[in-house]
C-alpha cells in the first residue's frame, strides 16, 4: 500500500463535488474543504448552472459537471430535505463512489430508497444527518471541523466513528490533547437509517495500515452498535475497539422519547443501553463510561 | 407522531382495509364558567346508529389498553349511556378518556399480528407476522420479513403469509408508503367464521420528518398521555416557524434542581449521564443544535432558569462544528438579564468552538459587571468533568461517589 492511499474515504486523490452549492451550507462548506486542502471541482444545482461559487463553477446536472470534471470521485449533498431523495438517485445513478449526506430530517422512506439503489450501484453512501470525513492534515468532506479543523484534529493512527457530529469532534479533541492522531474520523449520522454503519466502516479500518485502533460513538436506539460487536465476536474485525455509548439517563423516560437524533429512540429492550453495553463487552470491546477515559483504554 | 386508532383505521379505509363499522364520541367539557367538573355532553344527544353488541374502546396512545380498562363490552344496548359515562370518567395509564370508539363487535375465529416498519438490521422496510392478541411482543413468535422498497410486496414477501391475508397485506402496504408512516400495525387483524378479515386495532406512527408532503393533517397530541408541563409546550415552540437550528423543541421537564443547558444532539445525552452518574439532579433535559440565533437561546433560557429552587445551571457542549459560540452565549446572557429574580446560584459553562474566546472574554466582563457568578471553563476542561464541577458548586462539596456503569 502506498502512502497516498492510507486512511479511509477521504485522501489526497479525494475530488469532490458539491451538490446545493449556492444554498447556504453548500458555499460555506465548500470554503471550507478548499481552506483544508480538499479539491473541490464542480457544485450542482438546479438552474444555477454558469454561476461560480468560491471560483467552483456549477453545473445544472452531475452528467454536465462530471463531462467537465470526470475526476470527481466524492459528492457532498447539502439540499433541503424534500429535494435530498433527488440528489442521491442523481449522484447513484452517476456512479459517484462515495456520497456523503448533511442534510437532515430526510424522510426515512427516502433515505430506505437512497440505501437499496446505492447497494444496487454499488457505491456508498455516509448519512444521512452526517457531519462529514475528515483525514487529518490530508482533507474532509462536509462541515466537520467547521471553519478551521487544525488544532481539535490531527494526523495519527486511531479511526473514529460517530453517530454524533458534536461528539465526532469532541473525541477526536480528547485524542489529540493526549497525543493521539486519527487517521480517519466519519460522522455516520444519528438518523435511524444510516448509508454506513459502524460495521460498514469498520471493514475498511481493518484494511487501512495506518489504523492501529477504532473509537465508536454510540448512542441508544437501533442495532448498529450490536452489529459492530458481531462483527467482531466473528473475527472479522482485528484491531482495538474503544466504545462510549451514550443515553443511560433516558432508560427511565417514556416509551417512544426521541432524544437529540432521529435514531436515539427509546423502544423496550432493543436498542437499550444495556444491549449495547453487554453485546460490546462481550465482543472485548473496552467501555469508556466517560469521553476522557477513551485516551487511556486505547493505550 | 402516533396516531389514535380511530384515525389510524380511517387511513386504512381509505386504503380498503376491512374496518368495523364505528362511531367516534367526543368527551365535551362545560365551559370553563361553570365548574371545576364536566360531563360528557354528546352522550346525552347520543345516537349510536349500530344496532345489536358493541365494544367501547378508549382512544389512548398507551399500550397495553385493554389490560388498563380501556376496552369495554356492552351487549346489552340499555347499558351504552352508563358505560360510555363510566369510560369518560377513567385513566388509562394516565392518559385521561377524551374520545371513544363506539364499534360494532365482530365474532372471531382467529387473531393475527401484521406489521410494517423500518429495520435498522436490513436497512429497509420489514412486514412483520405472528399470532394476534395482546401481548404479543412478550410471546416473540412473531418473525420479521425482508421488504425491498424499490419493488414493493411481491409474491416473495407474500408467500410467507396465509393466502386470507395476501390481500390486507398489500393495502397495508400502501397505507405505509402513502402515509409516510415508521410504523403500519394491525393487531389483532381477525379472521370471522365466514372467512372475511377484519382490522380490529390500528397502530400508526407517522414520520414527522414527511410532514411537508403528507396530504392528511392530523392535530398535534401529547406524548404518551403525560400532560407536557407548560416549559415544555413553550419550550417546543421556540422552533416553530424558524429552521435556523433547533433550540428546545426537544425538552423534557425533569425532577431536580440544576437546570441544564445542553448543546448537540448527541453531547447534551452525554452530559446528562455524567451529571446523573455523579449525583447531580437534573431540572430538565434539553438541547440546542446546529447554529440557532440569539434569539432562540434568549427564550430557551428563559423557559429552562424559569423553574423555582434551582441550585445551579450548567450550559454545556463540546467541541462545536460550526455553532457560533459568541451568538449562542451572548443569548444565554440576554435570558439570563430578564430573569426575577436574578439567578444568584453557581453557573457553569463549558464550551469549544468557533468565537469561543471572544465569547468567553466577554462573559468574564458580564459576570463581573453584573454579578453572574460564573465559572467559565473551555474545550481544555472535559466536558464531563465540569458535571463534578457543577455539582460540587449546587449541592455543596461531599465525597462523590461514581458509580459502575451499566446499572
Amino acid at each position: 500500500m502506498t502512502k497516498e492511499t492510507m486512511a479511509i474515504l477521504v485522501n489526497e486523490k479525494t475530488k469532490v463535488l458539491v451538490q446545493g452549492i449556492t444554498g447556504k451550507e453548500g458555499s460555506k462548506v465548500t470554503l471550507q474543504m478548499q481552506n483544508y486542502g480538499t479539491k473541490v471541482l464542480a457544485g450542482v444545482t438546479p438552474k444555477k448552472g454558469g454561476q461560480e461559487v468560491h471560483a467552483v463553477p456549477v453545473y445544472n446536472s452531475i452528467n454536465e459537471a462530471l463531462d467537465n470534471h470526470p475526476g470527481i470521485n466524492t459528492s457532498f449533498i447539502a439540499v433541503p430535505n424534500f429535494a435530498a431523495f433527488g440528489a442521491m438517485e442523481e449522484a447513484i445513478q452517476a456512479k459517484i463512489p462515495l456520497i456523503n449526506v448533511l442534510t437532515e430530517h430526510i424522510p426515512i422512506a427516502d433515505t430506505a430508497k437512497a440505501i437499496a439503489l446505492a447497494r444496487k450501484a454499488g457505491v456508498r453512501i455516509v448519512g444521512p444527518s452526517s457531519i462529514g470525513i475528515i483525514s487529518p492534515t490530508v482533507g474532509k468532506v462536509g462541515s466537520i471541523g467547521g471553519d478551521d479543523p487544525r488544532g481539535v484534529f490531527n494526523k495519527g493512527n486511531i479511526g473514529v466513528i460517530s453517530k454524533s457530529g458534536g461528539m465526532a469532534s469532541e473525541v477526536s479533541w480528547i485524542l489529540t490533547k493526549n497525543g493521539m492522531g486519527q487517521s480517519t474520523v466519519v460522522g455516520i449520522g444519528g438518523d435511524v437509517l444510516v448509508g454506513s454503519t459502524f460495521a460498514d466502516l469498520m471493514v475498511d479500518f481493518e484494511k487501512d495500515e495506518q489504523t492501529k485502533a477504532v473509537v465508536l460513538f454510540g448512542e441508544i436506539g437501533g442495532t448498529y452498535e450490536e452489529e459492530a460487536a458481531d462483527m467482531i465476536k466473528h473475527g472479522k474485525f482485528s484491531k482495538k475497539v474503544v466504545a462510549f455509548i451514550s443515553g443511560l439517563f433516558a432508560q427511565n423516560l417514556p416509551q417512544g422519547t426521541k432524544l437529540g437524533h432521529a435514531g436515539a429512540i427509546i423502544y423496550g429492550k432493543k436498542g437499550s443501553y444495556k444491549s449495547k453495553i453487554e453485546s460490546l463487552k462481550s465482543a472485548g470491546v473496552k467501555i469508556a463510561k466517560t469521553p476522557d477515559e477513551i485516551p487511556d483504554l486505547l493505550k | 407522531m402516533q396516531l389514535f386508532e380511530f384515525e389510524g383505521k380511517e387511513l386504512f379505509k381509505i386504503c380498503g382495509i376491512n374496518v368495523p363499522k364505528s362511531q367516534l364520541i367526543t368527551f365535551e367539557k362545560l365551559d370553563s364558567s361553570s365548574s371545576a367538573t364536566s360531563t360528557p355532553l354528546s352522550t346525552g344527544s347520543l345516537r349510536v346508529r349500530m344496532t345489536g353488541e358493541v365494544v367501547l374502546k378508549a382512544q389512548v396512545l398507551s399500550g397495553k389498553r385493554a389490560d388498563a380498562g380501556g376496552i369495554v363490552k356492552v351487549t346489552k344496548i340499555n347499558d351504552l349511556r352508563f358505560k360510555i359515562k363510566e369510560l369518560f370518567q377513567r385513566t388509562i395509564n394516565g392518559e385521561k378518556v377524551e374520545k371513544i370508539l363506539v364499534e360494532e363487535m365482530v365474532d372471531i375465529v382467529r387473531e393475527y399480528y401484521l406489521s410494517f416498519s423500518y429495520s435498522t438490521e436490513t436497512r429497509g422496510p420489514v412486514l412483520t407476522f405472528g399470532a394476534g392478541g395482546t401481548g404479543v411482543e412478550s410471546k416473540g413468535k412473531s418473525k420479521s420479513f425482508e421488504v425491498n422498497i424499490l419493488i414493493g410486496v411481491d409474491k416473495e414477501v407474500l408467500k410467507h403469509l396465509p393466502g386470507e391475508l395476501v390481500d390486507t397485506a398489500k393495502k397495508l402496504w400502501e397505507v405505509f408508503i402513502k402515509y409516510d408512516c415508521e410504523l403500519a400495525e394491525i393487531n389483532p387483524l381477525s379472521l370471522d367464521k365466514n372467512g372475511k378479515v377484519w382490522a380490529l386495532d390500528a397502530k400508526v406512527i407517522l414520520d414527522d420528518d414527511a410532514d411537508f408532503r403528507r396530504e392528511v393533517k392530523f392535530e398535534e397530541r401529547n406524548l404518551f398521555g403525560r400532560p407536557p408541563a407548560k416549559a415544555e409546550i413553550e419550550a417546543r415552540k421556540i422552533d416553530e416557524g424558524d429552521h435556523r437550528g433547533t433550540s428546545g423543541s426537544v425538552y423534557w421537564d425533569l425532577p431536580g434542581d440544576i437546570a441544564v443547558m445542553a448543546a448537540g444532539g448527541g453531547g447534551s445525552v452525554v452530559n446528562m449521564d455524567a451529571l446523573i452518574a455523579l449525583g447531580g439532579k437534573p431540572a430538565n433535559y434539553t438541547e440546542h443544535s446546529g447554529n440557532p440565533p440569539r434569539e432562540k437561546l434568549k427564550k430557551l433560557t428563559k423557559i429552562v432558569l424559569s423553574k423555582p429552587n434551582l441550585k445551579g445551571c450548567w450550559f454545556v457542549g463540546g467541541t462545536a462544528n460550526f455553532t457560533d459560540i459568541y451568538e449562542t452565549l451572548m443569548g444565554f446572557v440576554e435570558g439570563l438579564r430578564e430573569l426575577k429574580p436574578r439567578p444568584a446560584y453557581p453557573i457553569v459553562i463549558r464550551r469549544g468552538g468557533p468565537r469561543d474566546k471572544e465569547a468567553f472574554e466577554e462573559l468574564k466582563r458580564i459576570g463581573k459587571e453584573e454579578g453572574f457568578d460564573f465559572h467559565i471553563y473551555g474545550k481544555e476542561t472535559p466536558m464531563t468533568s465540569t458535571a463534578k464541577i457543577m455539582v460540587e458548586l449546587a449541592y455543596g462539596k461531599k465525597q462523590i461517589v461514581i458509580p459502575s456503569e451499566g446499572k
